[in-house]
């Protein structure tokens, strides 16, 4: 089946913040008790209960070089997930539609996919947590996986007024957000597709006017080395080992009895 | 009389899986206290669900069992009582406990020797390439190496990710989630080699009972402690 993504167009958002609302809503996520900052940017932070929220960023302190911009915040769905690869019982896991779902039933609240995770994404504290032991399940975007497996499109980019927001197959999107940005490319010389190359390809793509790193954007994300290392290299020689271990020691059961045996009665 | 009747509490089933303790009446020493064979098996248990619920986060296949958190709980409890029982041991004891540690550290000519002649002492049976070894063979202190250094490495890692998981940053916790399985590995591996020296290995068999009732006999001390058991027989004045 053709993977599939979502385009944002940071050049076409103004904020309104309407798919932070739709993703509560579709979702059933409670609202958060915030305190004024300053900002319009709120709730401050991604948690389990805001798989989705906007990213306020302030540029210039004059009125000739000032820039507001806005950026999508949530899961990027990642083709190389960080996540994904150190969730030790799969609960992570890719969906066929390319994006990265979960089964919260088998989410152990280990919280090692809050620390894998390039983008500072997943977050705990969903499901409650039981009384004694305490355990609190990731949380974090699902892709409306709900509602795009019945021909829906996802509740954020029902909601967007601008056409900030697009859905579709991922190659389809590709090729207009590339159009987009060359046309960009006039005015805005470091227009920038993201999450094309990103990760071997996000299924979140962004349009930028400027550099990733002006939007907030990890340049270059990477899964952390520790967590390739371990569950790459480390794990299958620690399956090696205790074979070789077990083997070894098989093996010396099989000829030891028998020479030490014979030694023992020859005393 | 009386004497010539007794026979030995026999459990014969245990018997066959952990070979027979030193005979009734057969010269024995004094090899583990008490408070080190109850630290023995505390930590054992302790290590078991240690492992298992360890294990079973290991193995995507078994991640059902991880599932609500349950084992990650009963993990935290066993990391407390095997990290509490050492301490207390540490400051009940801590003449022997120090002196215990000690002996991990303490590595001669002999050791060297013993490397030498092992593959054919324990694969073949030959016996007169093994130099004499004190209480701990080299092969025992480098086991107890193992557990010193990886149980140090254990603590100090999970330490990190479970009561500091909010202060240091989220690399550090991928490393130290990273050396947990390094530690773990190490002790899965040792722990093998030990369980089946210390019950199958036909040289061995029977030593398993000497963590039991704290006794071998005077041969057995003999022929594989034989520092050791100079020093003991010439501390009784025998």
């Amino acid at each position: 089946m053709a993977e599939k993504a979502i385009l944002y167009d940071a050049t076409k958002c103004t904020a309104c913040r309407g798919c932070q609302v739709a993703c509560k809503q579709w979702n059933d996520l409670p609202g958060e008790l915030t305190t004024n900052r300053g900002t319009y940017e709120n709730p401050p932070d991604l948690s389990a209960n805001t798989w989705l929220k906007m990213r306020f960023t302030e540029i210039g302190d004059t009125p000739d070089n000032f820039r507001w911009l806005f950026a999508r915040r949530a899961c990027m769905h990642c083709t190389d997930a960080a996540c994904v690869e150190v969730c030790p019982t799969n609960a992570l896991y890719h969906h066929e539609l390319g994006f990265v779902a979960y089964k919260r039933e088998l989410c152990s609240g280990c919280g090692y996919c809050v620390e894998a995770c390039p983008f500072d994404v997943p977050r705990s504290g969903g499901g409650g947590g039981g009384a004694v032991h305490g355990v609190r399940t990731m949380s974090k975007c699902i892709f409306c996986e709900d509602r795009i497996t019945n021909g829906e499109e996802p509740a954020c980019v029902k909601t967007c007024p601008t056409g900030a927001l697009t859905y579709g197959d991922r190659s389809d999107l590709l090729a207009e957000g590339q159009a987009r940005v060359a046309s960009l490319k006039s005015t805005y010389p470091n227009a920038y597709l993201y999450g094309e190359k990103e990760l071997n390809g996000l299924h979140v793509l962004y349009v930028l006017d400027d550099t990733p790193d002006v939007y907030g954007l990890p340049v270059n994300p990477q899964i952390p080395v520790a967590a390739t290392v371990w569950q790459d290299v480390l794990q299958p020689i620690g399956w090696g080992l205790a074979g070789l271990a077990a083997l070894g020691l098989g093996l010396n059961y099989v000829v030891a009895r028998r020479k030490i045996k014979i030694n023992s009665e020859e005393e | 009389m009386e004497t010539v009747e007794r026979k030995p509490k026999s459990t014969p089933i245990l018997h066959y899986i952990f070979g027979a303790p030193p005979a009734p009446g057969e010269d024995v020493v004094e090899r583990y206290s008490r408070p080190v064979r109850i630290l023995h098996w505390v930590n054992a248990v302790a290590w078991i669900v240690l492992f298992i619920t360890g294990l079973i986060f290991f193995v995507p296949q078994f991640g059902g069992g991880a599932v609500g958190g349950w084992s990650g709980l009963f993990h935290r409890i066993a990391a407390v009582v095997m990290v509490g029982w050492a301490a207390l041991y540490f400051v009940t004891s801590p003449r022997s406990a120090l002196s215990g540690v000690r002996e991990a550290f303490k590595w001669g000519r002999d050791d060297i020797g013993w490397m030498q002649a092992a593959p054919s002492y324990y694969m073949l049976g030959g016996e007169d390439t093994m130099p004499p070894q004190g209480h701990m063979n080299t092969g025992q202190k480098l086991w107890w190496l193992t557990v010193l250094g990886a149980g140090s490495l254990m603590i100090l890692t999970g330490a990190l990710m479970w009561f500091f998981k909010n202060i240091i940053s989220s690399g550090a916790f991928m490393w130290s989630a990273f050396f947990h399985d390094v530690g773990f590995i190490a002790l899965l591996t040792f722990a093998l080699v030990h369980v089946y020296l210390s019950v199958f290995h036909p040289r061995m068999r029977g030593i398993f009972w000497s963590m039991w009732g704290g006794e071998i006999s005077t041969k057995y001390a003999e022929s594989h402690h034989k520092k050791w058991y100079d020093e003991v027989s010439k501390g009784e004045g025998s």
